[in-house]
């Protein structure tokens, strides 16, 4: 059964992003019933379900119609957990900055050298294994408020999975330059367009940090919602900025949430509010994430991506219990630390890998298995943070 | 039958609660058990343990004579405590109350004790993460330890005014110098001992409590004053935690002069009308602290609070000469002529700012840091 929205005149944004919450919304009930599966599960399956790879009730235009309100729910995530990476804290505290870069390490280059065993190409599995270092910062944003989890693996859960998506970003373009070096193109298109790409990305991210900084000191704090708005308008126009420019929005919100943390006088720029009104957002983020999963990838494609999860989460886990101790946790805390960085993002991910400009040369052969590692990442991630959370006794008590 | 062990007359040990706070928005965060477990790896030595709910963590001192001594083990405990709260990216705050937290949001530390204190008195037990100084006084015997509860409770008001630092709570300004009492009136068993004369007096009322299963043990109190047997101490239980850690033991100090002033001139006039004015004296210093009034017992009228406190320490001179704490009398004085207030610090701090999230952060820097 298709509904006809597509070809109604009557479309626009705001039916589309109606329709999906309407519909998202029974989905999340469902999965709220049950405490083993958080709601956002419930609002992907919900979006598999009612999908253009599923019952098709929501179309692709339709899913197109919403694509800036999903840009602007990962750009709010984004921003989010780049607040979250406080520098001053990873300068002392070395242990956590040795654990996400060295597990992040150890993770590239497992998949690097173990995915052309089952011929994947060495191309490809570079893309696979950068973007494998990516968590998703709505899910496990949404998974913390959810559950309320509080404690050292939540906190250090956060900033391993900041740390992770700026090093996968960096490794991107990177990789980006590689591929096009050996495809032989110019060294604008290899050095210059991929070193353009991430500082220009970095530097639209700080300057909006800048502003957000000097604009929340100018207005003060005692008018909290004028700040709120100047902050929502600054994550709107880096979103908005950095795609017009074919930069990475991605990296521009890390860096500007980044440095309203970390910048001197960063403390004006007061952040729960992010939380607080993105419970709307990551909802129709969730079902337009699930709507884009096609699960017929993983036919072909099931084993190597169970490979891919798999070795991405045992390197995640093996670092977060070596580094336990360092850490100043248990080995069994440190382990579900590395156990809880399962989900990854699939819109932000998709968006790279569909992104005509970011296009490294084999994007063909990457986007089958991304997809279907994303269908397993997005589906069995965040019930396994959830659990994981849960293990760690850090989230609150059923009451 | 409690048994009063006896201790050198006039040592001191403070208790202090402390927040725990995050370090991206400076809210309450479930802390205690981290800190805890990272704390055991090292061997200190310091009393560091749990309170009631897991945003909180309480740490006293050993018994001292000196406060010179006493300032440099609270030193001491503060430097260990940041470094392993800064390891886990922690904040600790003084203070009386956290100004924005929300009790309904706190989690009962997995006690025995605190489960069944949360069982009993329900929403109370969130409530009551509340920060208090708790200052001991070592008492030769259990008479000397009621009269000296006795003898304290007309100077109440002092110790509230002098510690006042929770002027905010749940997010909005109380206009109370101190919320933080408010928190422990709801307790049944909250408020002061009975007009009991002497150690076997009070053992006969405790005796009568205990068989009716009201209480079960001296905890059951939440008394502004208290005699701890098992210390051989008087406990005053009515202080804030100050905002800065130099504040605490001045406190302790105007205590230790006032306990020499009571045994020294052997102050035994225990009577009902000693207690007439407490609950209002004890409300003018929450509510307005320095600038308070408070009615004196007997008929000798209403006195300005900051009046009252001045003619205390003048009175207390000689007791502070026997103690060798002229200083401590000199540092008190003026900060109650200067009228400085741990309040009035953190009003003017949100005053600037607008933000009780950075508020907390200030906060968390002084205590941490003198800073």
């Amino acid at each position: 059964m298709h509904l006809p929205f597509g070809a109604m005149s009557l479309l626009n944004p705001l039916t589309a992003l109606g329709i999906i919450l309407a519909l998202g919304i029974l989905g999340g009930q469902i999965a709220r019933t049950s405490s083993a599966v958080p709601t956002l599960t419930g609002y992907i399956v919900t979006g598999l379900i009612i999908g253009p790879h599923g019952l098709g009730l929501i179309s692709q235009p339709l899913i197109n119609a919403t694509d800036e309100f999903v840009q602007l729910a990962l750009g709010m995530a984004l921003f989010e957990l780049g607040r979250r990476i406080d520098l001053r804290w990873l300068r002392k505290e070395r242990a956590l900055l040795i654990t996400a870069a060295g597990g992040s390490a150890v993770c590239f280059t497992a998949l690097y050298l173990i995915l052309p065993l089952f011929d994947v190409p060495l191309e490809t599995a570079a893309i696979l294994a950068v973007l494998a270092l990516s968590c998703s910062p709505a899910a496990l944003l949404e998974v913390l408020r959810e559950n309320r989890a509080e404690g050292q693996v939540s906190e250090r859960l956060v900033a391993y999975a900041g740390i992770g998506n700026l090093l996968a970003l960096a490794g991107y373009c990177l990789v980006l330059g590689i591929s096009r070096q050996d495809s032989g193109l110019p060294v604008e298109s290899w050095l210059l367009a991929p070193g353009w790409i991430f500082l220009a990305s970095a530097g639209v991210g700080l300057a909006a940090g800048l502003i957000a900084i000097h604009g929340n000191r100018w207005i003060g704090a005692q008018h909290r919602e004028a700040q709120e708005v100047l902050l929502f308008a600054l994550i709107a126009l880096t979103v908005g900025l950095s795609s017009a420019l074919h930069l990475l929005p991605a990296l521009a919100l890390l860096a500007f949430g980044l440095s309203t943390r970390n910048l001197p006088r960063g403390y004006a720029v007061g952040s729960p509010w992010v939380m607080r009104y993105s419970v709307v957002f990551f909802a129709a983020l969730f079902v337009i994430a699930g709507a884009l999963l096609d699960l017929r990838q993983l036919g072909d494609y099931l084993p190597l991506a169970i490979l891919l999860v798999v070795l991405r989460s045992l390197t995640q886990v093996l670092s977060g219990t070596l580094m336990a101790r360092a850490n100043g946790l248990s080995r069994r805390r440190g382990a579900l630390m590395g156990l809880a960085l399962m989900p990854m993002s699939g819109t932000a991910n998709l968006a790279l890998l569909t992104s005509p400009a970011l296009l490294p040369v084999s994007t063909a052969t990457v986007l089958p298995l991304a997809i279907a590692t994303l269908c397993l990442t997005e589906l069995l991630g965040p019930p396994l943070t959830q659990l994981a959370l849960k293990l760690a006794g850090e989230t609150r008590p059923q009451s | 039958m409690l048994e009063f062990t006896n201790s050198p007359p006039l040592t001191l040990g403070i208790e202090l609660e402390l927040m725990i706070v995050n370090r991206h928005d400076y809210n309450l965060t479930r802390g205690s058990d981290d800190l805890l477990s990272l704390l055991d790896r090292r061997n200190h030595g310091f009393d560091i343990k749990p309170e009631i709910t897991q945003g909180m963590i309480e740490t006293a001192t050993g018994i001292h004579d000196n406060l010179g001594e006493m300032y440099k083990e609270l030193c001491a405990i503060r430097g260990l405590l940041n470094q392993c709260a800064e390891k886990l990216n922690l904040g600790l705050a003084g203070g009386g109350a956290h100004p924005f937290q929300r009790w309904g949001e706190q989690r009962i530390y997995p006690k025995e004790r605190y489960r069944l204190v949360s069982e009993l008195y329900g929403y109370l037990a969130k409530q009551f993460t509340v920060f208090g100084q708790h200052i001991h006084i070592g008492c030769p015997d259990g008479d000397s330890a009621v009269r000296l509860t006795h003898f304290l409770s007309r100077y109440i008001p002092h110790f509230i005014a002098l510690s006042a630092s929770s002027p905010f709570y749940q997010g909005a300004d109380t206009l109370f110098q101190t919320s933080r009492l408010s928190s422990v009136n709801a307790f049944p068993l909250s408020g002061c001992m009975p007009l009991v004369q002497n150690w076997a007096a009070f053992n006969q009322y405790f005796g009568q409590m205990h068989a009716l299963g009201i209480v079960a043990s001296m905890k059951d109190f939440y008394w502004d004053i208290r005699p701890k047997p098992e210390f051989g101490t008087v406990e005053i239980r009515i202080c804030d935690t100050p905002v800065s850690l130099g504040l605490a033991p001045l406190l302790a100090g105007y205590a230790r002069m006032l306990a020499h002033h009571c045994l020294a001139t052997g102050w035994d006039r225990i009577e009902p009308a000693l207690y007439l004015p407490y609950t209002y004296n004890r409300f003018q210093a929450c509510r307005f602290g320095l600038d308070g009034d408070i009615i004196l017992s007997g008929d000798q009228g209403r006195i300005s609070l900051l009046e009252d406190m001045l003619t205390t320490l003048d009175r207390l001179t000689d007791d502070a000469r026997a103690l060798g704490l002229e200083d401590c009398q000199r540092q008190l004085r003026e900060r109650v002529v200067k009228r400085h207030s741990d309040s009035e610090w953190l009003r003017a701090h949100y005053a600037a700012s607008g933000s009780l999230s950075d508020t907390v952060r200030r906060q968390s820097e002084r205590w941490m840091y003198d800073a």
